[in-house]
This record gives C-alpha cells, sequence and structure tokens, in this order.
C-alpha cells in the first residue's frame, strides 16, 4: 500500500527520535526530539491515507502542544536546575516493566493476526481520511461526544486558570 | 494518494535547503574580525550583567493556554467549513444542524474565553 | 515486498513502550508528560492504521477526540507542574510526594 522505503525511513527516524527524547539529559532537546518524532507520525499518517489527520498531527501536537511543553520548560528555567540523574534499582524495575509491556503488545499483536484484515479495499481506502468525509461522521453520528469534548476543554480552560494564576480567584 | 503531496515535500526540502544554505553561506562568505567591544551584548551603553535566561511570567503561559484551546476550535471548525456545501447539497435542514452543532461548540468554549477575560487571566499589569 | 497494517502496529507497539520507558525510568516530571504525549501518539498511529484497514472512518474521528484530550490534559498538567514549582521549587517526582505542603 506504501512504498517500504518510505515506511521503513519514517519508522527508523521516529524510533530513533522517541529514544533520543528518552535518553537527552536536557529537558529542551527531549522535546524537540519528540517534536521530530510527532513529525514523522504525521508522515506516517499521511502514507495511510489520513491526510486531514497528518495535518492536524502537526498542527496541534507540534504547533500547539509541544510549544506549550517548551513554553513551561523556559518559564521554570529548568536547565538552571542541576540535571536529575535516575540510575538506580528503579530504572532496572522500569526497564522490566516496558519489556513486559512490549512482550505483551506483541504477543496480542501475534494472536491477533489472523483476525485482522490485512489487505486494503482500494474504494474504502480512498474514500477515508479526507476532511469532509470525517465531517460528515463527525457531526452527524460523533455529534454529541463532539459536544462533549468541547465541555471538556471549558473545564480544561477554567481549570488550568484556577491552577496557574498565581493569587487564588 | 501520497504522490499528491509531492509539490508540498518539495518545497518543505527547499525551504530547510534554503535556510540551511543561507544560514552557512554567511558564515563562510562573511570577513570575520571580532574584537572585545564588537562582541558585546550593547556596543554602547550599561555592559548587561546577570543571565540572559530570566523566568518568563506566569501571563504568558495563560495566553499560550488559550491558545491551545482555541487551536482545537479551530481544527474541529475546518471540516465544518470545508464540508458545509455537501451538506447543503444533500438538504438545508442537515446544513443547518450541523450548524447548530458547531454554535454549539463554539459558545461552549466561547464560556470560557470570558471566564479568562473576567478573572483577569488576559491582563498584563 | 508490501508494508501491511502489521508494521504499523509493530511501529506502534514499540513507541507506546518507549513511552513507558520514559514514565518509568524519567524523573522530570515535563519529560514524564512528554512520554504520555507519546505512548497516546502510538495508540493514535494504531487507530489510524486499523481505520484504514477496515475502511471505516470512525477510527480517525477518535483520533480526533483523543488529541483533544491531549491538549487538555497538556494544559491542565503543565499548570499543576507550574504551581509544584512555585511551592517546592523541583520538577523531580520522587521529591513530589506529598499532597499538600
Amino acid at each position: 500500500m506504501v512504498t517500504p522505503f518510505l515506511f521503513f525511513l519514517l519508522a527508523v527516524v521516529a524510533v530513533t527520535a522517541a529514544l533520543g527524547m528518552l535518553f537527552s539529559r536536557n529537558p529542551v532537546s527531549s522535546a524537540l526530539w519528540l517534536v521530530l518524532n510527532l513529525f514523522c507520525i504525521a508522515g506516517l499518517y499521511l502514507t495511510l491515507n489520513a491526510e486531514f489527520i497528518g495535518i492536524i498531527q502537526v498542527l496541534v501536537y507540534a504547533g500547539a502542544i509541544m510549544v506549550l511543553f517548551l513554553f513551561v520548560i523556559m518559564l521554570l528555567n529548568l536547565s538552571a536546575l542541576p540535571t536529575l540523574e535516575s540510575l538506580d534499582w528503579k530504572a532496572v524495575a522500569g526497564f522490566v516493566v516496558a519489556m513486559v509491556v512490549l512482550a505483551q503488545l506483541v504477543y496480542m499483536l501475534a494472536s491477533g493476526l489472523g483476525a485482522l484484515p490485512t489487505t486494503i479495499l482500494a474504494e474504502q481506502a480512498a474514500a477515508t481520511g479526507d476532511a469532509s468525509t470525517i465531517a460528515k461522521e463527525l457531526f452527524t453520528r460523533y455529534a454529541l461526544p463532539f459536544e462533549v469534548i468541547g465541555v471538556l476543554l471549558l473545564v480544561a480552560t477554567i481549570g488550568a486558570l484556577m491552577l496557574a494564576k498565581r493569587k487564588p480567584i | 494518494m501520497l504522490t499528491d503531496f509531492i509539490p508540498l515535500f518539495i518545497m518543505m526540502a527547499l525551504a530547510l535547503g534554503l535556510a540551511l544554505t543561507l544560514l552557512n553561506l554567511g558564515k563562510f562568505l562573511g570577513p570575520k574580525r571580532p574584537n572585545r567591544i564588537k562582541t558585546m551584548a550593547y556596543e554602547s551603553g550599561m555592559d548587561p550583567v546577570g543571565t540572559a535566561r530570566e523566568r518568563y511570567s506566569v501571563k504568558f503561559y495563560l495566553v499560550a493556554m488559550i491558545f491551545i484551546v482555541f487551536d482545537v476550535e479551530v481544527v474541529f471548525m475546518y471540516p465544518w467549513a470545508v464540508s458545509f456545501q455537501e451538506f447543503l447539497a444533500a438538504s438545508p435542514g442537515a446544513a443547518l444542524g450541523v450548524t447548530v452543532v458547531i454554535v454549539f461548540f463554539v459558545l461552549i468554549l466561547g464560556i470560557g474565553l470570558l471566564y479568562d477575560i473576567k478573572k483577569g487571566g488576559l491582563e498584563f499589569d | 515486498m508490501e508494508i501491511t497494517l502489521n508494521w504499523y502496529l509493530a511501529l506502534s507497539a514499540v513507541l507506546f513502550t518507549i513511552g513507558v520507558m520514559g514514565v518509568l525510568f524519567r524523573r522530570n516530571v515535563i519529560v514524564i508528560f512528554m512520554s504520555v504525549e507519546l505512548m497516546l501518539n502510538a495508540v493514535n498511529l494504531t487507530l489510524v492504521a486499523l481505520s484504514q484497514s477496515m475502511g471505516d472512518v470512525s477510527g480517525q474521528i477518535l483520533v480526533f477526540f483523543v488529541m483533544s484530550v491531549a491538549a487538555a490534559e497538556a494544559a491542565v498538567g503543565l499548570a499543576i507542574v507550574i504551581a509544584i514549582f512555585r511551592n517546592k521549587l523541583t520538577v523531580d517526582v520522587s521529591e513530589i510526594n506529598l499532597f499538600k505542603y
């Protein structure tokens, strides 16, 4: 369905960027590695014909959420703090737990292979992913969840304002 | 499908290449004769004191947070805008219903903005 | 060679695991938040791949909702980080161990 070269390029860069986020000491470079990873995932969405989601990924994640992260790092001036050393028994326990999670995911993946459709129907694949197809579902069948998302964002606005303002309101 | 985006990718590659080329061109071609006066932050006036990485005010965070919320709102409005004609072609009732959905959504988020303004979250004093 | 659904699911599993490792390894609370975002992204990739594979657009709608929740989570979570930092002057999770300060 896509050229293997493009997929493997994006996948390798995405995993490398995720590892870079995990292992870099400076939180600012962590955030920038994550931005690279988000761009790669946006490219993967494009290979899946989900073009609208891909653009939105760049807009919302890389454009807004990561800016907020970088902003808070600058706001708290974290580079002036001593970097956190973190190699102790917790790291070993964390590694074990993470490997267990990976093993579970791979096991589920392997056991579910027979049940999943592996081929893409061309006419369906062409229909999914652009903005008007999404709109037809989003504003009719998913209208109520959509409004609930609005309420969630309202609560987030009010909650963040209450928490971040210096004086109690 | 993906081939539709090839012009976009070419444009991104060109933009990146142009930026890197111009930045490095200046480094290679420009003469550099630094001395102590030139490398100071202000060539005339007071010597700078302290670090440049002061903490920002939390007011900026509130503005950025409001920006995130309204960024998501615009993302949701975009599919409405591009598909409105199709809904209108289907039936005027469908278009009206969809518009009611989106207007209600905007009103809900407008409450948050009003609250923010009322509590002075956007004031810089 | 054909890139099938399984490759996407495997990539998503690897990214999710790296996110889990970030949450468990790192002590900087902001990096932990970023790892949570990475895990959300891995799940989004699964949703889009399966939505594409089944020819059903509902998975992509769910990705929208996940993105909105991620934005709300980032806004509130980082506000909590700012509030904690104001009181304790640290972002180390092993020192943030009290409900009340």
